[in-house]
């Protein structure tokens, strides 16, 4: 009986394997097998009734679900470009200030330590109609004299939504950016700027490129947690007003939850694992290319 | 006006404007945590006053007191949910950070076949969204018994938190030298003796603070702790806020002050970490 020894690393990984196999590995298979029988959590028999595709047929052909899925595509993109340029932003303001860095430098972290729920609250509550900081300061300045219903009228709801978002996730892009300016060395910005490149040439040709690979960290670190928005929109407006800003996994929880239909929602859930894993991929990707260019230029 | 006045007045105003821009961004990221912080303080009636009260007229502790109080004097069981919170992010952070080290120090230290790949995967298991994690989940726990307990929540999260805490350590131990613990292991360390004497005490300081990034995000999830527990007996904090909002209204002082409980401790935390969480995460960004 001859046992093959494990080589090192392969045993220092088994446990991470392991744990995550049990976890998230099986627990997906299961729902993945659950997304083809009409399970309900309330009728534990139909787990072992065989539907094939209907499932995914009917949420393909549901508009609700189709609405969702845009809306989640639309709040990404648009919170993280955003994100990525007033990062980007926070971070030169921040650099270039002469003094107090460090002081700057915690106020800037200020929204990493809030939870995703934390900030949906805070901004609900701000974003009241009656009582809110908006509503009350714009009422004061007298912008408006009417209350705007900021999480009642669907549009505005989701405009609110976004710079929640936004404020909580910014400073996840500006820290890293800064710590890649930071460590950027003096010398070819000073080289660009003697043989006479204007601020934004020296900007886009010597800066840019040398913390592209930082931003992309940033995008990395953000795509495996895009799915945290969940938490800001259950508070601030649960996907209301008449639905106006379901997103892809609020209409999952309330699919499942609600409704007790586990095997449409879990239909329902692969599409948005889909949505985070082709981000995630799509960055990591993007990182590594990023990285061998300024390995190849510096 | 001359060529020199004109610059000079043209880098004056350059200076203001940055000022500017920089005290409005602070702001923007200050004012909601400082009007949480104020709320909390203030009366119920002057949070509800038509028209505003920007300055608060009266100061007080009530909403802590009433929330410490306990459950039929205005309060939630606070304390509880502490307790589930503390217990669990420490012990999840503690199993964690065991696992990731091991994890981290395989993909630092040695080369093997298929491991970027195998990174990518470890990564790709952070990436399925809580909720859509939590349904097959609850269906499992429901299965084994679990739900609403401890061990089952804890569970969860060593796994949310493994892939992060791997790439955090395994950039950590990139940082370590090579060269140090085969010095040490020539001069007669084993391997094992070496990575406890040499590397370790090294690494340390970033493998605390990805501990700590590991705590936060256990002490903030929601959309899993939402769904696997049901009562005192596992509830977190960030599921306790809820218990303050009934089906029309919301107790917005009491949300504030819980608000204030919750942030504190990641708070002081993440002030501790800062510096090393951002040199783990984007160390080899440069050197690859």
């Amino acid at each position: 009986m001859t046992v093959k020894r494990l080589s090192a690393p392969t045993l220092l990984l088994l446990p991470a394997v392991l744990v995550l196999a049990a976890v998230v590995v099986v627990p997906l298979c299961l729902s993945f097998y659950s997304s083809f029988t009409p399970f309900r959590l309330t009728r534990p028999e139909t787990f072992f009734t065989f539907i094939g595709l209907r499932s995914y047929r009917n949420i393909l052909s549901d508009a609700n679900f189709w609405w969702a899925f845009g809306r989640t595509v639309l709040l990404l993109t648009i919170a993280l470009n955003l994100e990525m340029l007033l990062g980007l932003g926070l971070a030169l303001l921040v650099e270039k200030a002469s003094r107090g860095q460090r002081l700057l430098r915690t106020i800037m972290m200020f929204p990493m330590m809030f939870s995703p729920i934390l900030v949906g609250f805070q901004f609900k509550f701000m974003f009241n109609d009656n009582i809110g900081l908006v509503n009350n300061a714009l009422q004061s300045l007298g912008v408006t004299r009417d209350a705007i219903p900021w999480l009642i009228e669907g549009h505005l709801a989701f405009v609110a939504i976004s710079i929640a978002e936004i404020w909580s996730s910014t400073s996840i892009f500006a820290i890293l950016i800064l710590a890649g300016l930071l460590a950027m060395p003096k010398e070819p910005v000073e080289a660009a700027r003697v043989d006479g490149c204007t601020p934004w040439q020296t900007f886009r040709y010597v800066t840019w490129p040398f913390i592209m690979p930082f931003a992309y960290i940033a995008m990395t670190i953000r795509s495996l947690d895009v799915a945290r928005a969940y938490d800001i929109v259950k508070i601030m407006t649960d996907g209301g007003p008449a639905g106006r800003t379901e997103l892809l996994w609020t209409l999952v929880a309330r699919t499942a939850y609600s409704d007790a239909r586990m095997g449409v929602a879990n239909a329902m859930a692969y599409f948005s694992i889909l949505l985070s894993i082709v981000f995630t991929v799509y960055f990591f990707k993007k990182l590594a290319a990023a990285r061998t260019q300024i390995g190849a230029e510096w | 006006m001359d060529a020199n006045a004109s610059a000079r007045l043209k880098r004056r105003a350059a200076t203001i404007a940055h000022r500017v821009g920089l005290f409005l961004a602070m702001l923007f990221i200050c004012l909601p945590g400082i009007w949480i912080v104020l709320s909390s303080l203030r009366p119920t009636v002057e949070i509800l006053a038509k028209p505003p009260i920007w300055i608060p007229q009266q100061v007080s502790l009530d909403a802590y007191v009433a929330m410490f109080s306990g459950v039929g004097k205005g309060g939630i069981p606070v304390l509880d949910y502490f307790r589930n919170s503390l217990i669990i992010s420490v012990t999840s952070t503690v199993l964690a950070i065991a696992i990731g080290m091991a994890g981290g120090y395989a993909f630092a230290r040695y080369r093997f076949r298929g491991k970027s790949a195998m990174f990518l995967g470890l990564m790709l298991t952070r990436t399925v969204p809580g909720i859509a994690l939590s349904l097959p989940l609850f269906f499992v726990y429901a299965r084994l018994d679990i739900i609403d307990t401890h061990f089952g929540l804890i569970l969860a999260y060593v796994a949310l938190n493994v892939p992060f805490t791997i790439w955090l350590i395994d950039g950590f131990f990139r940082q370590v030298p090579k060269d140090l613990a085969e010095a040490a292991q020539i001069d007669g360390c084993t391997r094992w003796q070496a990575f406890w004497q040499v590397e370790f005490p090294l690494a340390g300081p970033g493998i605390a603070s990805a501990g700590i990034f590991a705590f936060l995000t256990s002490w903030n999830e929601f959309a899993l702790a939402s769904q696997l527990t049901r009562s005192i007996n596992s509830k977190t904090l960030p599921v306790g806020l809820l218990d303050y909002t009934a089906e029309f209204t919301i107790d917005w002082r009491g949300m504030c002050a819980l608000a204030v409980v919750m942030i504190i401790p990641a708070l002081i935390l993440t002030f501790i970490v800062q510096k090393h969480l951002v040199g783990g995460l984007t160390s080899g960004a440069v050197k690859g």
